[in-house]
């Protein structure tokens, strides 16, 4: 184990209310601002679109899964049942895409829920056992009563100076530099 | 809409119901003189369409009620509406029970069992086949108009209650209304399931009374929740885009609608290919043959046009749908779930049209005793002109009830307005 130490995070502003926040969190879109995260307590309607977050990528997961799970069914069936091993069962042929098809079916579903399931965790990037944010000495209440905007140091429009005052500026409290612990 | 236009169109569709159902009744009278089954089927054909959506539209009515959910109340409204049609679907079929009742010789004509003297494709008559004699218990006449009569009674019972309690909520803003409409809907969910699926059973599945499918009640459902949401989000889209509904059907009402199409598509597809599969599975003849008339001649093994309808059904019915409503944008987007919406009402026609009008015709001489049915003949005639007939009785009383007065243009005073005003992705 290294010396304890830490890098800069991101700046956490908060807001008092969900319109506040919903506000400032299309200046901070105007502003084109990328790698920044809202935080509040209940879900905000239209919030998405206000940050210009398009829509989620796991359906592509999914119906990739999908696809494949359909054809490893099919080539399962295919290859045990029609060329490694031949073998007549109930009169049907050796291979035909409905006698087998629940297997296809079966499949198709496990894998497209592998694909939800797994494409989720891949593109949240979990699992991950904390998060910068939690250092924020008051970011518990953004599960209670306080909305948050962190914009992150990757920002390539990050400035310490100019994001703090842009952050004000859009009516954001108490600005608190972030902290993320490292082992080094 | 102004007093005259709504005066104009009321004419013309009476106009068409008039003309529409006037050929077909002819056709049934002359069929029933002559002995030609097709005038029937065209009009069984016909009419069963817009059974069809009226019990789908019921269903979700009352599935929306039960689940006291949030975002209905608004399209709700616009379904209650539609069940106003029930009445005038019962008059459409009360000449296949008329003439079942009082058909004299001619009384089997649709359904060959309902006279024993009828002869069966084995060369005997239905009071010899053992197939209906062990049948016979549910398979009898006067069951059967108990039960006709029965359905369409549970049908017409239940969307008129729906209706009045919807309605007159309008007036009182009584919540009571709310709990009579979810304990109604309680008891009618499984009233409505039964009366359709014997339903099926007995106005299709009994056209060829020796083949048997547990499966067929529930494809039967299947395809009338299909329809009835495809015809929900033709409705909303047009009243939103035309009329009161701007601003109040909004995307996440019509992302949803296009979710539950999209899911009953799957629906379909699940229990139509169970039914093929098990018959398939097990190949017993008295099942198969059922399958063999939709894709085969029967006497001569070749592919018949039956087929290619049966092919169409499968991608058409099935897979392009499917594919289709998986894309976020195809489900939001007016036109192009407009599109999709007609694409699946036009194949649950083909879906109906492929149950209904296969049969074994009897040919002594042929070499199986029979031949199919074919894809093309008068029945296709026949089946139009009812199919236009009774599609404008009921949009008549659609629009009637539309246009009466009645109600507020949404259920201004349900508990769950604002939440469904409010609904959002």
């Amino acid at each position: 184990m290294g010396k304890l130490m830490d890098i800069k995070y991101g700046l956490a502003a908060t807001f008092n209310s969900a319109k506040e926040l919903f506000d400032a969190a299309g200046l901070v879109r105007e502003e084109g601002y990328k790698e920044w995260e809202c935080y509040t307590p209940i879900p905000v309607h239209g919030l998405d679109a206000q940050m210009g977050v398009g829509r989620s990528k796991v359906p592509c997961f999914t119906l990739l899964g999908g696809i494949t799970g359909f054809c490893t069914g099919m080539l399962i069936v295919w290859f045990m049942n029609a060329y490694d091993y031949p073998l007549i069962v109930g009169g049907k042929p050796y291979f035909s895409p409905i006698y087998p098809f629940p297997v296809f079916y079966e499949l198709t579903i496990l894998f497209a829920a592998f694909g939800t399931l797994f494409g989720m965790f891949f593109l949240n990037r979990l699992p991950r056992h904390n998060h910068p944010v939690f250092e924020h000495p008051s970011f518990g209440r953004t599960g209670d009563d306080k909305y948050m905007i962190v914009i992150e140091v990757e920002d390539p429009k990050f400035d310490d100076d100019v994001t703090k005052d842009f952050l004000k500026s859009v009516g954001g409290k108490s600005i608190t530099l972030i902290r993320e612990p490292i082992n080094s | 809409m102004t007093e005259n236009i709504k005066k104009d169109i009321d004419v013309k569709l009476l106009a068409g119901a008039i003309l529409g159902l006037g050929i077909g009744l002819a056709g049934l009278l002359m069929g029933l003189s002559s002995g030609d089954k097709s005038p029937f089927l065209g009009w069984l054909w016909g009419c069963s369409f817009w059974l069809s959506i009226s019990i789908g539209l019921l269903m979700l009515v009352m599935i929306f009620r039960i689940f006291n959910s949030r975002w209905t109340p608004v399209v709700r409204r616009q379904q209650e509406h539609a069940l106003a049609a029930f009445p005038w679907l019962a008059i459409c079929f009360a000449p296949l029970l008329l003439i079942a009742l009082f058909g004299g010789e001619n009384a089997g004509i649709l359904w060959s069992w309902i006279n024993p003297e009828s002869p069966t494709v084995d060369g005997i008559t239905v009071a010899n086949d053992v197939l209906h004699q062990k049948k016979a218990g549910y398979l009898n006449l006067y069951f059967f108009s108990i039960r006709l009569i029965g359905y369409f009674a549970i049908f017409c019972i239940l969307s008129a209650k729906l209706r009045k309690y919807s309605f007159s909520q309008d007036y009182d803003g009584d919540p009571n209304w709310t709990h009579k409409g979810m304990k109604i809907s309680a008891f009618g969910i499984p009233a409505t399931a039964l009366a359709l699926t014997f339903g099926a059973f007995d106005l299709f599945m009994s056209l060829e009374y020796q083949w048997f499918s547990t499966m067929y009640g529930v494809w039967f459902f299947a395809s009338g929740m299909r329809s009835a949401l495809a015809v929900t989000i033709l409705g909303c889209l047009y009243l939103s885009q035309k009329s009161f509904l701007n601003g109040i059907y909004k995307q996440a009402h019509q992302y949803d609608l296009a979710c539950l199409s999209l899911a009953f598509t799957v629906f379909w597809a699940y229990i139509s290919f169970s039914q093929y599969f098990l018959i398939y599975s097990a190949n017993i003849p008295e099942e198969t043959f059922w399958y063999n008339i939709r894709e085969i001649n029967p006497n001569t093994g070749e592919t018949s046009a039956w087929f290619w309808v049966s092919m169409g059904l499968i991608f058409g019915h099935f897979f392009f749908p499917f594919l289709y409503l998986l894309f976020y944008k195809n489900k939001i987007n007016g036109p192009r779930i407009t599109f999709i919406a007609l694409w699946i009402l036009a194949f649950h026609l083909l879906d109906l049209y492929w149950n209904i009008i296969p049969g074994r015709e009897i040919v002594p001489g042929a070499y199986v005793g029979y031949e199919a049915r074919p894809v093309l003949g008068m029945h296709l005639f026949w089946g139009v002109s009812s199919l236009v007939g009774v599609g404008c009785l009921c949009a008549r009383a659609v629009l009637k009830s539309f246009n009466a007065n009645e109600s507020e243009i949404i259920p201004v005073r349900d508990p769950r307005i604002m939440e469904s005003l409010n609904h959002h992705e």
